[in-house]
């Protein structure tokens, strides 16, 4: 009886440590966007490469999401239509933007600047996971500090002390 | 070395009063636990849960909102929280150093007051540890003060930060003085199961009393374990003071930067921590009339403890002021000097006459020996202490080195509501201890007068 | 979408900690993986536009609408949001640097009280509406023959003037005249008077090596202070050619606190010293039989005047007080000396202050009489600033058609017909010439906010025109301005380039003036004036002073809680102004700092609390100006009193100000006073070294202001990593002007915390400056000291804090990782700089700190690279540190060595006087590790062995005549 109970408290002990030691790891992470706008079509199979869309990326901290006319640049063009397309069309009409559905998100502390990597020549998909397959974009890495900082050392980024300056990232 | 075993006899005085019987002892100490409680408890009760609320109420509000609720500013980052810190560890020494100092140098007259001073020890450091916690601008953070893994990296705790010792040297702390108390209160514990009639009750004090049998055996390992704990806990009575001093002592402010503090602090503690065992102990044995147990022997020793230590604190004061004049450093003087003459001389003189001219009386032995008298000096020295604290605190703070920096200090309602809560903290758990838990050791007292043919004095003298 | 949906600044529980709180709930309901909690949008453009690159800030050349010397401005703008003002660093003639008004202006932009639309007879209406209105009523106006009259601010830009004058050529009844609270008429009719042309003479400084100011505060408020700081600190440089300053004031001004010599004076005697100076000039045998102010013996005098002599053409008198009897007198000073047409230039002349109070007296006069058809109000608000404003409003009464162009329902909206809300300058196209031959453009760097008209448009309007100024700007400027450039070749896109360079200078060649004026009668009324003030006073009254304040100024900023909250750099008050009196007159009146009294010129009477103001004249009593708005808005309204209706009492006509005296009365009552400083003197510690210039040069080179040797230190040195950044403060060029203050607090998001807050000692300000006094309360020596964060390179901080929140990095920073913070404020209390700002409160979405953090409209001037700081964790000057990564980043990454002067700090851009150098100490050939050799170098409490990374620079006076 006493076993049992023991067993239970250990349990039940590590699950909840375990549970609170992941707050704030969204890993897996793919909501459901505005538009069922599929990376594998456009990334894998139609090969356009990422910072066509993203060009900001090179450019700024901000990677950015295109604007409704990067996308109607092709769809304006192109002949299929399918409803998900309807969308994009209205949202170009009506001069609304598209209410996209953040994946990746670092707290507001945290400051990371998409230009200085792609400078770097970090592929995108060293973060973003193999976005090319995905129908639906999901969150792949955990984006925590320690594995931001795993990275940076193995890339040898800096010395130790520049790696560790806390203002590199949080300010 | 042999010594003659004694009887309890004229030549010590008599740590109880009369030769009451085991059976007696017995019940006396267990009758606070059984029975209706007294009008004189009711009333404490009471008054002290009415202070425990507004404490509560004060504490949320000030998480709610925010440390702003407080009268700091860009200058004074401490005053009264750190100050009712220091305050209440101080206080949980002298507990510490009845149970185990005085037991290693067998002073026997600790027998009838360890339990009491170590459960005020244990809740006076649980009112302790409330202060670092709630004095934190995000107290849901407090966590990250402690070494654990996590997902950041290299991302530690600084173990040059003083604070951080005071985690650790509390939690060690109060660890040590639970283990040691519940240690030491088995055998009553027992003693109470044997008593209670079938119930509730007595399947809890089964429970507590961890099935002791009061065999030779169970004796002996129980007088081991309690030496052993006597000697890990004694180095704490030092230890824990000085760490909290360097809080202080390890910064460069003026005032705070100084090396006589650990033993300086731990004089202090002692002193306060008597302080208040006299003031508890002068309060409970009359309103549990414990007064055979608690004689006025054992307020006579506590006062001589009380003015040694009271010495070492009036000899502290002075060396803090002779090294200010000597280390003739201009911005340390000047601390010195606004404490005497600043906007908080009230306090540092008040300071000065209950920790250094009030002490003094306890020199004349009818003072001594009589609780009334030992009343009000007891609360005078408490109200010292915290005033000491204050003093430190404050006064080093607000007047440091860029005279463009200096300010003032007003303590908020919420600030003073959060101190008057600790007491009622304080005062509602000791006053739940005394009706669930035997006050007294009923084991040691009754090895006082003798028990078993030999007395406690014989049996050190065997064990020696 | 409204730009305000957009979640643009960050803050350090950030979003991700919600997310947290609402996973743990949903952790604790045993049901982790659904609950994700609420979603974070992304909204982009649907359509791009090609200049604006989400996160890439883009720079505009503007110029700046906060007062009307027009500095030449650098607008950041993120995202399409103005968020951060700089001096243009091109445009000379300003140096490069900007005001704390004009630092603040970007706040006002996003003033939520600003009119959203017109308004007719209080009805909100639409533009069309309100036109036809106006156009009809001016018809009718036109054909009764009443006349139309502008009263407008100083306009100076040539195309806007234009405008101005084809209304004069459509209505025939058409008058244009400027009123300005505190107007340079007397200047400027002292100029004529004397020199033959009415004009306000364009002041160099920097020519200069003796300056005698007479109750100007050039480096404050006066006139043009940007560019006299500029000007002034280019000569102050210690050495050989240092200028020497002297000042005669009533009360303590910045620039007296700046000044080697200094004399306090009433301002009936200011005349007195003008005259006594003359004389001394005038006849060599020194004549003067002179009464002088008992604060000057007539020995310093004659001193002086020798100084003077002896520096012909290379001295500068300059008087603050609007008396054409006073004003005359400094002028034939100046001629005199031959400083005409070389320290003070009548071409080119300074366009800057063009207030006429005369015609604005007589336009008032015939609005009362009811000769006035319509009124055009444009940037004026004289129901609150007009010293009769009681007079004016009863004239307004009587006047057809009243129009204004206010930006918000000000104390003259209720009586006004028309509100025709004009752009915040921000917003607007613009031009001016502050001095003549240097002409500014102004650009909008954000479409309109609200649905406002750009004034020039609103006149445009309404006498038919096309309603585009931006077209008449360009064409004016394409065929009028451009061309007198002689650049015939590049005229095609001279346009691009100058409104890319935000400024067209044009050399104007200065031609000499003779003098034609005879000066006895105006000595004789000088004299007349003092005798007169001297009879009256008695002991219980005092002269009156009235002054502007750095902060505040005329008022007609009053909303901006920056602004409110900027320590006066002399005073320290925040949230309002007080009764300064000299320590001693408040003895004699029993009077305690705080203490309100009754101030009385007999049929005025305010209550204010008294300051003991060490330095103050003791027959003074001063009261800062633009305080007591009743419609500016939440920040300014109901703080202090409204103290310009004390002019009427002292308008002479409309040219001479005679001074008035006030009696005091004791309420007996207290009113806290927020002030950011309770201690004002240095306790003969050695914080702040100071020599005079002769001492200096004597030992130059080796140095005596050596910080003694800090001890050993027990902890390790860190390991020197590439960069060690560092500041370095020059205390001979600051003048104490506190716009870095402002910068600071705009670059960093810096919260606003209120009256209370700050009575309780809790600003926020990264940057603040310490003024101590020294020497005897009547005539102190000022201490002026600007501490931030001193990066100490072994910090008492860093070593406290138990989970590594203020840590060292490797370029020699001492961090403060807000969202590590837990707030144990141990860093605070072992500072021993106390530089350090806790957030005791949530001071952004919180109604209690309803400031500019508490409304969406506000928020938008905060700067999305810096988090916004949540409650409960430390924060401190962190040297920019965004724009370090900027910069370094620009550089190419950690390791690159970055160009010396690449990064700018806030405090150190905005600087007018260029008192403050950010760079790499580590890089031997950078400016700062040469200022961090110079032998006026020390460090502040260096003695601790904290090795600051911040160092400072001697201060050198040079008081020896």
């Amino acid at each position: 009886m006493r076993a049992a109970a023991l067993v239970a408290f250990v349990a039940l002990a590590t699950i909840a440590m375990s549970g609170m030691a992941r707050v704030g790891i969204h890993e897996g992470y793919a909501p459901a966007q505005p538009i069922e706008f599929s990376h594998r079509l456009h990334a894998g199979e139609t090969r356009i490469p990422c910072l066509y869309c993203h060009y900001a990326a090179a450019r700024s901290q901000h990677a950015g999401i295109p604007a409704a006319s990067v996308c109607m640049n092709c769809h304006g063009l192109l002949a299929a239509q399918t409803a998900e397309i309807e969308k994009l069309r209205e949202s170009v009409l009506q001069q609304r933007s598209i209410q996209w559905i953040k994946v990746h998100n670092l707290p507001d502390f945290v400051h990371f600047d998409h230009s200085v990597h792609v400078r770097a020549s970090v592929a995108c998909r060293e973060c973003h996971g193999a976005v090319e397959q995905m129908a639906r974009v999901r969150q792949e890495a955990p984006l925590t500090m320690g594995w931001c900082l795993t990275c940076h050392a193995a890339r040898g980024v800096g010395d130790r002390g520049q790696r560790t300056d806390c203002v590199r990232c949080h300010y | 070395m042999q010594i003659p075993a004694v009887r309890a006899s004229a030549l010590r005085p008599a740590w109880v009063d009369g030769s009451p019987s085991l059976r007696e002892i017995g019940d006396d100490i267990a009758r606070p636990l059984s029975g209706f409680p007294s009008r004189g408890w009711f009333a404490c009760v009471t008054a002290s849960t009415i202070a425990l609320g507004i404490g509560v109420g004060c504490v949320t509000y000030q998480i709610a909102t925010g440390i702003g609720t407080w009268g700091l500013n860009k200058t004074v980052g401490w005053a009264f929280d750190i100050t009712n810190f220091v305050f209440w560890v101080g206080i949980g020494h002298a507990g510490t150093l009845i149970s185990a100092i005085l037991l290693l140098f067998r002073q026997h007259w600790r027998m009838s007051i360890n339990r009491s001073a170590e459960a005020m020890t244990i809740f006076a450091v649980i009112c302790a540890a409330l202060f670092p916690l709630i004095h934190m601008g995000r107290p849901w953070m407090a966590f990250w003060v402690m070494p654990y893994p996590n997902f950041r990296g290299p991302l530690w705790v600084n173990f040059r930060s003083p604070l951080m010792w005071d985690v650790f040297a509390i939690n060690t702390y109060l660890l040590v003085s639970v283990v040691f108390w519940y240690l030491g209160m088995i055998p009553d514990l027992a003693t109470l199961r044997d008593r209670a009639p079938q119930g509730v009750k007595q399947q809890i004090y089964a429970v507590l009393s961890l099935g002791w049998d009061g065999s030779q055996r169970t004796w002996s390992r129980h007088e081991t374990a309690c030496l052993l704990l006597a000697g890990l806990a004694t180095p704490l009575v030092i230890s824990v003071h000085s760490i909290v001093s360097m809080d202080f002592a390890t910064s460069i402010l003026p005032g705070w930067h100084a090396t006589i503090f650990p033993p300086y602090f731990v004089a202090g503690a002692v002193y306060s921590g008597f302080g208040m065992v006299m003031l508890l102990l002068i309060i409970t044995r009359r309103v549990m009339n414990l007064e055979r147990y608690i004689t006025v022997n054992h307020l006579d020793r506590m006062a001589k403890v009380t003015l040694l230590t009271g010495s070492l604190v009036a000899f502290s004061y002075a060396s803090e002021w002779f090294a200010a004049w000597y280390s003739g450093n201009a911005d340390e003087r000047a601390v010195f000097v606004n404490r005497a003459i600043g906007p908080f001389a009230w306090a540092f003189w008040t300071m000065v006459f209950c920790n250094v001219i009030v002490p003094q009386v306890l020199w004349i032995g009818r003072v001594r020996r009589s609780a009334s008298a030992l009343l009000p000096i007891s609360i005078l020295i408490n109200v010292g202490m915290w005033l000491e604290r204050f003093v430190i605190i404050v006064t080093s703070l607000n007047r440091s080195y860029l005279p463009s920096t200096w300010i003032t200090y007003r303590p908020t309602a919420i600030e003073v509501g959060t101190l008057i809560g600790s007491f009622g903290l304080f005062f509602t758990c000791f006053l739940i201890f005394i009706r669930v838990l035997p006050m007294i050791a009923a084991w040691e007292v009754r090895g006082l007068v003798g028990a078993g043919g030999e007395t406690t004095e014989a049996r050190d003298a065997a064990a020696v | 979408m409204s730009i305000s949906e957009l979640h643009y600044w960050r803050s350090t529980e950030g979003l991700a900690s919600r997310r947290d709180f609402l996973a743990l709930a949903g952790f604790s309901l045993g049901a982790a993986a659904c609950s994700r909690g609420p979603a974070r949008h992304a909204l982009p453009y649907v359509s791009a536009p090609e200049e604006i690159t989400p996160g890439v800030p883009s720079w505009y050349a503007t110029s700046c609408g906060g007062c009307s010397a027009s500095c030449s401005l650098l607008v950041k703008t993120v995202d399409g949001r103005p968020i951060k003002i700089e001096g243009n660093p091109d445009a000379g003639l300003f140096g490069g640097g900007t005001c704390a008004v004009g630092q603040a202006t970007v706040l006002s932009l996003y003033d939520d009280r600003r009119l959203r639309q017109p308004q007719w007879k209080g009805r909100p209406v639409s533009w069309p509406e309100v036109d036809d209105e106006i156009e009809s009523r001016l018809e009718t106006i036109e054909r009764s023959g009443r006349r139309i009259v502008l009263m407008s601010r100083t306009l100076s830009g040539p195309a806007t003037r234009d405008i101005i004058s084809s209304w004069s050529r459509r209505h025939a009844g058409f008058q244009h005249v400027v009123y300005e609270p505190r107007s340079r008429a007397a200047t400027r009719r002292a100029a004529g008077v004397c020199f033959g042309r009415a004009l306000v003479p364009h002041y160099r400084f920097d020519r200069a090596s003796l300056i005698v100011a007479l109750d100007a505060d050039f480096l404050g408020t006066w006139l043009s202070p940007v560019e006299f700081a500029a000007q002034y600190a280019r000569r102050r440089e210690p050495g050989r050619a240092m200028a020497r300053h002297v000042q005669f004031e009533s009360g303590m001004s910045l620039t007296g606190a700046n000044a080697d010599l200094r004399y306090a004076v009433a301002p009936s005697e200011i005349g007195l010293v003008a005259l006594a100076l003359l004389d001394r000039l005038e006849s060599a045998d020194r004549a003067g039989t002179d009464d002088l102010p008992a604060s000057v013996p007539a020995a310093a005098l004659d001193a002086l005047a020798d100084a003077l002599r002896r520096r012909r053409g290379e001295s500068l008198v300059v008087c603050g007080i609007e008396d054409l009897a006073i004003q005359t007198i400094v002028a034939r000073v100046n001629h005199v000396l031959d400083n005409v047409g070389r320290t003070l230039e009548l071409t080119p002349s300074s366009q800057q202050n063009q207030g006429d109070d005369e015609a604005v007296t007589s336009v008032v006069g015939d609005m009362q009489r009811g000769d006035v058809g319509a009124l055009i109000l444009y940037g004026v608000n004289p129901a609150y600033d007009y010293p009769d404003r009681v007079g004016f409003v009863q004239g307004l009464g009587r006047v057809g058609l009243r129009v204004s162009f206010a930006d918000r329902f000000d104390e003259t909206a209720p009586h006004v017909d028309a509100l025709c809300p004009d752009h915040h300058y921000l917003e607007a196209w613009g031009d001016a010439e502050p001095v003549s031959g240097f002409f500014t453009l102004t650009q909008p760097t954000i479409a309109p906010l609200f649905d406002t008209r750009a004034a020039q448009e609103s006149l445009l309007k309404w006498i038919g025109a096309a309603p585009d100024f931006h077209d008449q700007l360009r064409s004016y400027w394409q065929q009028h301005i451009l061309p007198l450039a002689g650049r015939p070749h590049e005229l095609a896109n001279l346009w691009d380039t100058t409104l890319q360079a935000g400024f067209l200078q044009i050399l104007v060649s200065s031609s000499p003036a003779g003098f034609s004026a005879d000066v006895r009668e105006a000595a004789q009324s000088v004299r007349n004036e003092h005798r007169r003030s001297v009879s009256l006073r008695t002991v219980d009254r005092l002269e009156l002073h009235l002054y502007e304040t750095v902060a505040l100024r005329d008022g007609r900023h009053a909303n901006n809680p920056w602004l409110q909250e900027l320590p006066d750099p002399i005073t320290k008050l925040t949230w309002g102004h007080a009764l300064a009196l000299a320590p001693s007159a408040a003895d004699r009146f029993g009077l305690q700092n705080g203490e309100i009294v009754l101030v009385s010129d007999g049929n005025l009477q305010v209550e204010l609390p008294v300051w003991r103001q060490p330095g103050q004249s003791l027959e003074t009593a001063s009261i800062a100006l633009g305080y007591g708005r009743t419609a500016a808005g939440r920040a300014g309204d109901g703080i202090g009193v409204n103290a310009w209706p004390f002019l009427r009492g002292m308008a002479d006509g409309a040219l001479g100000v005679r001074p008035t005296l006030v009696t005091l009365t004791r309420t007996g009552r207290f009113a806290s006073l927020a002030a950011t400083q309770t201690h004002h003197s240095m306790e003969g510690r050695p914080l702040v070294p100071e020599t005079p210039l002769a001492a200096f040069l004597d030992q130059a080179g080796g140095s005596d202001t050596a910080p003694p040797s800090p001890p050993e230190s027990l902890w390790k040195e860190h390991e020197p990593g590439t960069h060690r950044w560092g500041l370095n403060i020059d205390l001979s060029a600051c003048t104490g002007c506190s716009a870095c203050v402002i910068a600071c607090q705009a670059e960093n998001n810096v919260a606003v915390v209120g009256r209370e807050e700050v009575a309780r000692g809790r600003e926020m300000h990264w940057i603040r400056i310490d003024r101590y006094y020294e020497g005897p309360e009547a005539a102190p020596r000022v201490v002026l000291q600007p501490v931030m964060c001193q990066h100490c390179a072994h910090a008492p901080c860093e070593t406290v804090c138990p989970v590594l929140a203020t840590v060292h990095s490797s370029d020699g920073i001492n961090e403060q990782v807000y969202n590590r913070c837990v707030g144990t404020r141990y860093c605070e209390n072992n500072c021993p700089y106390k530089v350090r700002r806790f957030n005791w409160f949530r001071y952004a979405n919180n109604p209690r700190f309803d400031f500019n953090m508490n409304s969406p409209l506000g928020t938008m001037a905060l700067n999305p690279d810096v988090v916004v700081r949540s409650r409960g964790v430390m924060e401190k000057c962190s040297l920019c540190i965004q724009r370090i990564q900027a910069g370094k980043a620009a550089a190419g990454g950690a390791a690159a060595v970055v160009p010396d002067g690449a990064i700018q700090t806030a405090c150190q851009q905005v600087c007018p006087s260029k008192a403050i150098v950010f760079g790499d100490l580590r890089d031997s050939r950078s400016e700062v590790t040469r200022l961090h050799r110079s032998p006026r170098y020390f460090e502040l409490l260096g003695e601790l062995g904290t090795e600051p990374g911040v160092g400072y620079l001697a201060k050198v006076r040079n008081p020896e005549l």
